[in-house]
């Protein structure tokens, strides 16, 4: 219907410009027709005038004037001082008027009260009569006739035409969209339950061939989140499964005989450490969905960040001397960060090299000013960690060795908060491992100037 | 120190109400926005525990219509880890957030921590015990014992000894000694507590320095121990 109405839109345009134009150049040749006339009419008597010999010439004249004039649509005058060489009513005005103006000229004049167009010429004095204006005027009713018919018929005509185009457009429209119409019905039926289901690209014009398959691919990507995030809740009730079969059967267990205080007190305080598990999960959790909500850092502050992650090794001072490690931090750079959220991104990040460099290696943590922020990693000596694993590092719950065993220290969460962090500083993580060396670090994104500092 | 509750989730207000007053705070507990606003308004009490989502008189409400009138202290305890909620309650004038789940060790700490602002006395030498500490000197000394501690360990003492027989937890320690702002998973704490332990309390028969299971640190002489 859009597509019907904006092609008649510009159908009525074009018509009208043509329309428009055919009226302009018509009135230019019926002009140059009338002017033709009134010339081929001077001419008619001026012959005579210039040539005639003979004493009787202005009775020839007359004759010829009534021959000429028989159609009812010519008049003539002709002026000159001598009063026997005048003819017409109000001669002398219509010479006048002729010799002011050149060429055609149109008025109303003579016996009727036509419009008329007028032309007048002058004529040398010959043997037989002296100096003489000639006027001769056409009537010009039949060729505005011409005209105004012309007019009346363009403007329906015009109408017409686009009314026509309307509504061939229309149908045409119909045709031509149809691959859409079988799109949004097949789109209309992809939902949760058939998620696997894709538009049919085989029947598509070109034209829409690249929509379907960024449509398609669209689809990929949300089908890829959606499955992901699926296994996501599989995973928070498996994690928080445990945790919850422990208070409730510890408590049942403890119910079912009587008990001393001490021992209550005991079976209470088992209880908090496992709800504070689930307290940290469920913090944790909340936290990871507002970075996946987009949420931005919302106080960050121009900092050090060699100084941001010496107060965070300083934090690690005692693990680090009871697994006697070091860190080393190397280069600076500035950039725009809220310094609780750096430091715990910083804290998981040592957390995870502590837990898998062997005893007493060297840890190191390396500032780069980036083009567009700062890179942080930590590096540190460990078993290579196989290249499937590493872009899955950051993933919830991921853990490279499937049987290791759920530790106090770790919910599995550590990493994928470093990708929340990174994301809320417009950043991203990264991690490689080679020649015995792994590293996993992140990117702030623009922020602040985020200079080398070196 | 006087509390007032404004909580409508009948369980929380009850626990609440009972660990504040066992803590000897007196405690006032309304269920719903409207009884919370009246007994804000026309009571005097020390902090406010002020839940966001309340029936009647939401809190961002509640808390506005209050600071028109007084200053009390108010923590906002929001359900929501929206940064929307956050920024809202200390924008319309809250003076600390907890965001639900909280422990009530940390809810208990933030409570003390905004009573004590503006009035807390600068000792110098402090004693818990056979424990003295000389700020000045950064010096400990147990039962005329010198103790060498380093930089952090005294910081960390210091922070138990100032909140002697206050329960702290494993975050405000983090927080205060380290200055590290988060719920961190690490166990930094627990190894520094266990070498502060070592050093304080090992060499000496009644320890000073207790852990209560799930909740933190405690400072302070227990008798027949």
């Amino acid at each position: 219907m859009r597509l019907a109405a904006m092609f008649s839109a510009v159908a009525l345009a074009s018509f009208a410009l043509i329309g428009f134009a055919a009226h302009e150049l018509l009135a230019r040749d019926l002009a140059r027709h009338q002017q033709e006339l009134v010339e081929d009419r001077i001419e008619d008597l001026s012959y005579m005038l210039v040539r005639g010999r003979s004493t009787d010439l202005m009775d020839r004249v007359h004759e010829k004037i009534a021959a000429l004039t028989g159609d009812g649509r010519t008049q003539y005058w002709l002026w000159s001082e001598d009063p026997a060489w005048r003819y017409g009513t109000d001669a002398r005005h219509m010479a006048e008027v002729t010799r002011a103006s050149r060429g055609v000229l149109l008025m109303t004049a003579g016996t009727g009260a036509e419009q008329l167009a007028v032309a007048g010429r002058d004529i040398a004095a010959t043997a037989v009569h002296p100096p003489l204006r000639l006027v001769a005027g056409v009537d010009t009713a039949s060729i505005d006739q011409i005209f105004r018919d012309f007019e009346i018929w363009l403007l329906p005509a015009i109408l017409c035409g686009a009314l026509l185009i309307a509504a061939l457009s229309y149908r045409v429209a119909g045709v031509g969209l149809r691959p859409v119409a079988q799109l949004s019905a097949e789109a209309r039926r992809i939902g949760p339950d058939t998620r696997d289901q894709r538009l049919t690209m085989s029947a598509l014009p070109q034209e829409l061939a690249e929509f379907g398959s960024s449509f398609n691919s669209a689809l990929d990507r949300l089908d890829a989140a959606y499955t992901q995030l699926e296994s996501f809740n599989a995973d928070v009730a498996h994690e928080l499964r445990t945790p919850l079969a422990n208070l409730i059967g510890q408590t049942q267990v403890t119910l079912a005989r009587e008990r001393s205080a001490p021992e209550l007190r005991e079976v209470l305080q088992s209880n908090l450490e496992e709800l504070e598990r689930l307290r940290t999960i469920v913090s944790d959790m909340l936290f990871l969905a507002r970075a996946e909500r987009g949420e931005r850092v919302s106080r960050g502050v121009e900092a050090s960040l060699a100084r941001e992650i010496g107060k965070t090794v300083e934090f690690f001072g005692v693990l680090l001397e009871e697994a006697g490690m070091e860190v080393d931090v190397e280069g600076d750079a500035r950039a725009t960060v809220e310094t609780s959220l750096f430091h715990r991104a910083v804290t998981n990040l040592l957390q995870n090299a502590i837990q898998h460099a062997p005893r007493g290696a060297r840890i190191t943590a390396r500032i780069e000013g980036t083009e567009d922020g700062a890179a942080i990693s930590v590096s540190n000596p460990s078993e290579p960690v196989p290249p499937e694993h590493l872009p899955r590092l950051f993933d919830r719950f991921y853990r490279v060795d499937a049987s290791r065993p759920n530790s106090d220290a770790s919910h599995g969460l550590g990493l994928a908060i470093v990708k929340a962090i990174a994301a809320m500083h417009g950043g991203r993580v990264f991690a490689h491992s080679q020649s015995g060396v792994t590293t996993v670090g992140f990117t702030l994104g623009r922020g602040g100037n985020g200079g080398a500092v070196s | 120190m006087k509390v007032l509750i404004i909580e409508d989730e009948r369980k929380t207000a009850d626990y609440l109400q009972q660990g504040l007053t066992e803590q000897g705070c007196s405690v006032d507990v309304a269920h719903d926005g409207i009884d919370g606003q009246h007994l804000a308004v026309h009571h005097d009490h020390d902090v406010i525990v002020l839940d966001a989502m309340l029936p009647g008189l939401n809190g961002f409400e509640l808390l506005r219509s209050l600071r028109a009138v007084k200053n009390t202290p108010v923590i906002m305890l929001t359900a929501r880890d929206g940064v929307e909620d956050r920024v809202r309650g200390l924008r319309e004038g809250a003076d600390d957030y907890l965001i639900k789940p909280f422990s009530f060790v940390e809810l208990f700490a933030r409570l003390q921590a905004l009573t004590r602002r503006g009035r807390r006395q600068e000792a110098t030498l402090l004693r818990v015990g056979p424990l003295h500490l000389d700020l000045n000197a950064r010096r400990a000394l147990r039962e005329g014992q010198r103790i060498d501690l380093t930089a952090k360990e005294f910081a960390l003492l210091e922070l138990l000894a100032r909140r002697q027989g206050e329960i702290l937890s494993k975050t405000t320690i983090a927080e205060l000694v380290w200055d590290m702002h988060f719920d961190s998973t690490t166990n930094v704490v627990e190894v520094a507590i266990k070498r502060l332990r070592a050093k304080i309390d090992a060499p000496f028969a009644a320890p000073l320095l207790h852990t209560i299971r799930g909740m933190g640190y405690v400072l302070e002489e227990r008798a027949g121990t």
